[in-house]
């Protein structure tokens, strides 16, 4: 290369590196870090944030508390907005992990439905705003089996036999068998899971899919008739074909609630206040609920359903529904239980 | 991924050490190496010696005990070990018996004939793993395509269960892999020589006695290099287990995910993962020593 032409390259270089540097430098959007459960924030609530507030908001998404835990635990991450479930809040506030909220800029707080604000997981909402609800119960395909479904103890019986699918998590199953005893889900000790071990060495030989990803599709394809589920599940099952019907066991079931919460080391701490303001409005709320049918916590929002969205039984649990929230349980509980279900399908 | 190496240039003494630009054209790929697979297999075997910490992801320490846990007959582990090279060794032989005569077909046809055909054994990896395999999912189910047709056509009255068993998981490995298969073993047949084939007729072999003393042994190379790419990869398969077996009985790929995420027990789950990589280096061990030296991956 000519000398001469080496020097109008590195010019071109550096022309080119000014132009797109300067704009950028000068008006430079502030932007919002969201981390979030994947088909959990409608795109539409995300553009029509982006859009009235002029920012630009990055989305990235996980597929379980833990995975984001860890992504977080590694570090170098910097995110604005998490939405973690009760029992994780409950760590992270342990652990010092998550920002202190203000709650004065979040004036539609007065919107939510206080069955799901201030439970044990965050008693003053101090750290968490609650974001969906949901439930764990059972899905029946109600052309295929016509006795009366009421609890586990309808479900697991041997004329079910494979026909059965349930959510692949050991801490679920492990749950539903201690509410069948009616033993307390959240204090497992040596006791009670070896109760909790008996009952499910009888129900889990009966289950022919485990699934949590996407357990509607055993349904679909015609290969179980029963199954324990996401009440997310169950209400596109619903949409899809009114023969699955929803209940919630009557031994008790597992409500869980998904919160927005501010990740220690947000630079963007009031744009993620504003974002949960923003979602908690009645409207945005009911979008939210409309394309991802879960529970919402929204007691405005509620109001504008119509008739028949509120006869969906798994968006709507009665007031007397006995539901109780995870809370968080030490590692080697976590551990026992892993090893439990483990070694009953090792069998 | 057969294709013959060119012949080394036969060079002795120190010759053959790669001098500093050889060293910088590696750089890259060793510095791939280096990040991608040397550092984080260490990371694993460090951690299989720790202890599960609270809000950490381990407790430094030295302990034997996952491993102790892994070999300890009453712990089960070793029985998901056991049913994990089970069903990698049944795909494997599966995918040898079918892919063989498919192999050798392809790699005797005319030349035109031949890229065609070479082409559809590649045309499914066009499409994403998973889309394939919910695609067999809607084949095999109770009210799926297969059972919807045998019924039609009054074959069974009942539909059947396929989809969710042993026997599902089996045709979707053996359908994911069986390329891996094929593609080595043809690059063999395609090398083989037609004249020893000719001089074992003259010498009075039979064709099956050809076959066994000639055509095989010349082919080994092919078929120990697509036994391995069948069988590492489908040892830690989880993916199709789940989707096509329900999940029903633990494999070893899923027992470790959960070590890390559910169970909170990320030094158990690195032991477990150093535990299939020294498998893997046994299989490789094992099918790289039965070949002539030099030409490993066939």
């Amino acid at each position: 290369m000519n000398p001469r032409r080496f020097l109008a390259t590195i010019i071109a270089v550096a022309i080119g590196f000014a132009l797109q540097v300067a704009p950028a430098s000068a008006q430079k959007k502030p932007s919002l870090n969201i981390y979030c459960w994947s088909e959990y924030i409608p795109q539409s609530v995300i553009d029509g944030f982006a859009k009235q507030n002029k920012v630009k908001v990055n989305v990235e998404n996980y597929a379980s508390n833990e995975e984001m835990l860890a992504k977080l635990q590694a570090g170098g991450a910097k995110y604005d907005l998490i939405q973690p479930s009760e029992y994780v809040i409950e760590e992270m506030v342990k652990n010092g992990g998550l920002e202190e909220l203000n709650l004065a800029n979040i004036p539609n707080l007065k919107n939510l439905d206080p069955k799901y604000t201030k439970q044990a997981h965050d008693p003053e909402n101090k750290f968490s705003v609650p974001w969906m609800a949901g439930t764990v119960g059972i899905v029946v395909n109600t052309q295929k089996v016509k006795d009366p479904i009421t609890g586990y103890g309808d479900v697991f019986v041997d004329k079910y036999k494979k026909r059965i699918v349930v959510l692949n998590d050991a801490r679920e199953t492990v749950s539903w068998a201690l509410n069948s005893l009616g033993l307390p889900i959240n204090d497992i000790n040596a006791e009670s899971l070896g109760k909790a071990k008996d009952v499910l060495a009888k129900w889990l030989p009966l289950v022919k899919v485990y699934d949590s990803d996407s357990p509607k599709t055993a349904f679909l394809n015609g290969s179980v008739d029963l199954g324990v589920v996401w009440s997310g599940e169950a209400s596109i099952l619903y949409k899809k074909n009114k023969k699955f019907a929803y209940v919630l066991p009557k031994e008790g079931a597992h409500l869980f609630i998904d919160n927005l919460a501010i990740p220690k080391g947000s630079k963007n701490k009031e744009l993620a206040e504003k974002f949960i303001d923003y979602v908690l409005d009645a409207k945005v709320a009911y979008a939210v609920w409309k394309e991802f049918p879960y529970i919402t916590v929204n007691a405005e929002a509620r109001k504008l359903m119509n008739k028949d969205e509120l006869a969906i039984a798994s968006s709507n649990p009665p007031e007397d529904a006995k539901l109780e929230i995870f809370r968080m349980i030490p590692n080697d509980a976590a551990q026992q239980i892993d090893k439990l279900v483990t070694d009953l399908k090792n069998k | 991924m057969a294709a013959a190496l060119p012949a080394k240039p036969d060079l002795k003494g120190p010759q053959r050490r790669p001098g500093w630009r050889a060293w910088l054209m590696l750089a890259p790929m060793v510095l791939w190496l280096l990040a991608f697979v040397v550092v984080p297999t260490a990371i694993l075997a460090v951690y299989s010696f720790c202890e599960p910490g609270e809000g950490e992801m381990v407790k430094y320490s030295f302990t034997i005990e996952h491993y102790q846990r892994i070999f300890d007959p009453h712990e089960g582990y070793l029985k998901i070990f056991g049913r994990s090279l089970g069903y990698a060794g049944l795909t494997t032989i599966l995918c040898v018996l079918i892919g063989y005569p498919v192999a050798y077909y392809i790699g005797r046809a005319s030349e035109a004939r031949r890229n065609r055909l070479l082409v559809l054994i590649m045309v499914p990896f066009w499409t994403s793993f998973l889309i394939r395999t919910y695609a067999w999912m809607s084949i095999l189910a109770d009210e799926g395509m297969l059972n919807g047709l045998l019924m039609y056509a009054r074959i069974i009255s009942e539909p059947w269960s396929l989809l969710y068993t042993p026997f599902a998981v089996i045709i979707g490995l053996v359908y994911s892999y069986l390329p891996f298969m094929i593609l080595p073993i043809y690059g063999s047949v395609e090398k083989l020589d037609n004249s020893l084939l000719e001089a074992a007729f003259d010498l009075g072999a039979g064709p099956v006695r050809a076959f066994q003393r000639v055509v095989i042994p010349l082919t080994r190379p092919g078929i120990i290099a697509g036994a391995l790419l069948v069988f590492v990869p489908s040892i830690a398969m989880f993916a199709i287990t789940e989707l096509m077996g329900g999940g029903q009985v633990p494999m070893l790929g899923n027992v470790i995910q959960n070590q890390f995420l559910a169970a909170r027990n990320p030094p158990f789950g690195s032991a477990l993962g150093i535990t299939l990589l020294l498998l893997f280096v046994a299989a490789l061990w094992i099918g790289g020593r039965r070949q002539p030296a030099g030409n490993v991956m066939g």
